[in-house]
């Protein structure tokens, strides 16, 4: 039983439910960071949050997460049944976003594997006392903690009928010894095994996801089911099993009727109406004497609940449904596939037999190319997400850092419904965290310092996105003190970064680039934040390795401008074919600057055996494609081949192939692990004739021959 | 059964062993193929499955051993030519030449063979372990991790993982 109980699912379920929700979380409150207090409709959120991971984490058995989430819905349910007053907002602020990171690090351990062990105490004691500084702050009388929302009512728990007849009806209720623990997760499991059996199914109490309490009322009265199903009572007691803290088992038959009447209502259960007089008497005896009588709602009743897969709240009108990413990327692939057999059908040799009509199947063609195009417009449309998300984030670390820093600093965002490949989404937050935690830091001046500079006190970060010629734009834009370019250059040639080059040698761009450099930190001082010399260049590594680029401007005293330059997606390029013996190769096509035929009058050899390619009064470096990778059986003289001109990051070089063969749309695929790094290779992709041909990476090109 | 549960979400990476147990019915058979005079074994529950010779397209730049890539059905998977990998004479690929694909933890790699033979039940009992004699002929001794003789022909049993492991365990490091 236990293999088909599928915990990864669960697994998987509770961290994108909590993720999503603590996303939701941060950005309430930061919305409303600098307001006096959350409105009601932010602490109904807020509170709501706290409530579902409270209860899943709680199935999960994460205790410590369940405790720190129990203390922050504390917090909110008083704010929200008691209206208090001069509630001392930005330290609720911290509270709460304390408890969502406490969160996110405890998910990012479970994410790794390993097991949430962070130590929960001082979270909830600082929370704790938040709590009752509040209370006493109002009722000089010091009130008592509102009793614990936990009454979630009563409703319906279905499993799909898969409907068959000679259905039997079965009362099974289960009892648990006195000291049994966590009962509710107990018979949790009990529903589940159960379920691999049963035509349909009701249990009472029929909150034991989201209640632990319902863990005391099973204790007390036992866990109730009914159970419509083809087998014996033997089976469903094999089913349920044997487990400690089993008391004993009652398996009765009831009819048809008692089955659809259910639990509760006109029910013949007297437990259950029983049950719910102890329920409410258990709160009764919780209930201090408060003044006013507040309305429980029963919050978030079916959610979590359902055992199959309940979808995230959206957060938009629109429905959505989470897909696994595995699955896209396969439905990726086949579409991928699509378009290459494509291709082997409509420009099949056969076809080229001389005088055959071909109106119809042309015209059928035509049909084609246009539904697979269409398909992979939607498949790479579904794998782009807007930047919102990430943007996000960028809003807790202006706030966190500058508050840490005392800089009193505003963000502006642009443009953050760009949408881009998820793939590279994934790649860009932490670049971006370290490049807003730079301008945070190192480029907004102190409040002082501004002044004196005659600029609003208040510093500006401007965090813009767009779309430009097939690649995104992610531009960090600050209006502090600027780079200083002298510094700069010290800094480099005494770090002998740049040997003994003199300043004249370098654009301005090449000087701001020194900060990209490993081991470059021009702060003097190291803070929390930035000033390790760590950072830009792992920065500048983890947008190269999305096939991106970094650019930095700067007018001293006025501010700073970070560029990241990203395409817009990774897995589908358009790429230039072309053969050298009898390999073939693919070149991307935006790195091309020109093809051209030259003479021989046009190389330069050095003595080293460097050759370079004059053109046009430029010197290219040239590399012969057949002896750079040892292809036999190949063009040879200069005259009879092809000379490709490529351009990446501003350096060029200049390669000699055999022919080429078409410009098309190709599908990157990586190089099986298997097989080693080759220089000068980054993937390889699959031809309309189903060969493979390898693609080629200008930059370990350029490196290559640098190296050289 | 809530002990079960707890079990499962402590040790989930047991539970991808409890899969594994279910291959009972390939156990002790083995997929033989000619290399050279020698017939070789590899256990069967590696094999993907066995494709006919096609065109492979060859990496710059890699051992000789590894012949280049080859598309299946859209995934690019590399291939070996495991007589070259012992160190042989290589062999003209004809029609008659197939590719055994075998996935060794995850790794996905077709090994180029000059004729398949067939399948083989082995007795565990019956395997023997390789003389320690003359270890590095060919280098081959220590793929081998077991040999059988089976109707007077002994096959000698290949360990895929050090088969397609990058490191020659011939060459000192």
């Amino acid at each position: 039983m236990a293999e088909d109980f599928n915990t990864d699912s669960m697994l998987d379920m509770f961290l994108y439910e909590s993720e999503q929700l603590l996303g939701d979380l941060q950005n309430t409150v930061l919305e409303k960071k600098d307001e006096d207090c959350f409105d009601e409709t932010s602490i109904n959120e807020i509170f709501r949050v706290m409530h579902t991971i409270k209860g899943s984490s709680g199935i999960m058995m994460y205790e410590n997460i369940t405790k720190v989430s129990h203390k922050l819905e504390d917090v909110f349910y008083y704010l929200r049944e008691s209206h208090p007053d001069n509630v001392p907002h930005l330290e609720l602020v911290d509270h709460v976003l304390d408890v969502a990171d406490f969160i996110t690090g405890e998910l990012d351990k479970i994410k790794e594997g390993e097991t949430p062990d962070g130590d929960e105490t001082k979270i909830v004691a600082d929370i704790d006392r938040f709590l009752k500084r509040l209370k006493s702050g109002i009722e000089e009388q010091g009130e008592e903690l509102p009793p614990e929302n936990e009454y979630v009512a009563p409703s319906q728990f279905y499993i799909a009928p898969t409907g068959t007849e000679s259905n039997k009806y079965f009362k099974a209720s289960i009892y648990y010894r006195g000291d049994t623990e966590m009962c509710n997760i107990r018979a949790y499991t009990a529903v589940y095994s159960l379920k691999e059996i049963a035509e349909d199914m009701e249990y009472m109490p029929d909150d034991i996801i989201t209640n632990e309490d319902s863990g005391a009322v099973i204790l007390e009265d036992g866990f109730h089911m009914l159970i419509k199903c083809q087998c014996t009572k033997d089976d469903i007691l094999n089913a349920i099993g044997d487990t400690s803290g089993m008391d004993r088992v009652e398996i009765n038959d009831c009819t048809k009727q008692e089955f659809e009447m259910g639990f509760h209502d006109h029910g013949p259960e007297h437990i259950v109406i029983e049950l719910e007089d102890k329920k409410e008497a258990e709160k009764e005896k919780k209930k201090e004497p408060t003044p006013g009588d507040y309305v429980i709602k029963g919050k978030e009743t079916g959610k979590g609940k359902k055992l199959a897969k309940s979808q995230p709240k959206p957060s938009h009108k629109q429905s959505y449904i989470s897909v696994n990413v595995e699955k896209m990327d396969a439905l990726m692939d086949m579409i991928g596939e699509l378009v290459i057999s494509e291709a082997v059908v409509l420009q099949n040799p056969d076809l080229k037999v001389p005088g055959l009509d071909l109106t119809n199947f042309q015209k059928a063609a035509g049909q084609l190319s246009k539904i697979t195009t269409e398909l992979q417009d939607v498949i790479m449309s579904m794998r782009m997400m807007p930047l919102t998300n990430t943007f996000q984030k960028m809003n807790r670390i202006v706030f966190d850092v500058s508050r840490k820093l005392g800089k009193d600093i505003e963000l502006e965002v642009i443009g953050e419904n760009t949408e881009v490949d998820k793939n590279i989404i994934e790649h860009i937050s932490d670049p971006l965290m370290h490049l807003i935690r730079n301008s945070v830091d190192h480029g907004i001046e102190d409040k002082e310092d501004r002044i004196a500079a005659g600029k609003n006190p208040r510093g500006k970060i401007t965090l813009e996105a767009k779309n430009e010629g097939g690649k995104v734009y992610i531009i960090v834009r600050d209006d502090g003190k600027g780079l200083n370019k002298e510094v700069l250059y010290n800094k480099a040639r005494a770090n002998g970064l740049i040997g003994n080059r003199p300043m004249s040698d370098f654009s301005d761009r090449e000087i701001y680039q020194f900060i990209t450099y490993a081991g470059f930190s021009t702060k003097e001082q190291v803070t929390e934040y930035s000033g390790r010399g760590v950072g830009m260049d792992v920065v500048v590594k983890n947008i190269q390795a999305i096939g991106g680029k970094l650019e930095i401007d700067s007018m001293e005293g006025a501010g700073s401008e970070m560029i990241m330059k990203i395409p817009l997606t990774l897995a589908i390029i358009n790429g230039i074919v072309m053969q050298v013996a009898s390999s073939t190769f693919v070149i991307e096509t935006n790195a091309v600057k020109e093809f051209v035929r030259i003479s021989k009058e046009m190389i330069v050899k050095e003595p080293n055996g460097e050759e370079y390619v004059m053109l046009r009064g430029e010197c290219y470096p040239f590399i012969r494609l057949n002896e750079f990778y040892h292809l036999s059986d190949t063009v040879t003289d200069i005259e009879d081949g092809i000379v490709v001109l490529l351009e990446h990051e501003n350096k060029y070089i200049s390669v000699f192939i055999d022919q080429l063969i078409a410009e098309q749309e190709i599908v990157v695929k990586p190089i099986p692990s298997y097989v080693k790094r080759v220089r000068g290779i980054s993937g390889c992709t699959q031809l309309g004739d189903g060969s493979i041909a390898l693609i080629l990476d200008i930059a370990g090109l350029i490196v290559g021959q640098e190296r050289s | 059964m809530a002990e079960e549960l707890m079990d499962v979400l402590n040790e989930i990476d047991e539970l991808d062993d409890l899969d594994e147990l279910g291959e009972d019915t390939q156990k002790g058979k083995f997929m033989t193929f000619r290399i050279g005079e020698e017939c070789y074994g590899i256990a069967i529950n590696y094999v993907s499955e066995i494709i006919s010779a096609q065109t492979i397209t060859p990496v710059p730049e890699v051992e000789d051993y590894i012949k280049g890539l080859i598309n299946i059905r859209g995934k690019i998977i590399p291939v070996i030519d495991v007589k070259v990998r012992f160190k042989q004479e290589p062999f003209e690929y004809m029609d008659r030449t197939c590719i055994i694909v075998i996935d060794v933890k995850s790794t996905t790699v077709g090994l180029v063979v000059e004729q398949i033979a067939d399948v083989i039940t082995v007795d565990e009992k019956s395997i023997i372990p390789p003389p320690s004699l003359n270890q590095n002929s060919y280098g081959r001794d220590r793929y081998v991790f077991g040999l059988v003789r089976v109707s007077d022909e002994v096959k000698l049993l290949l360990d895929p993982e050090k088969l397609i492991r990058d490191e020659d365990p011939t060459m000192p490091e």
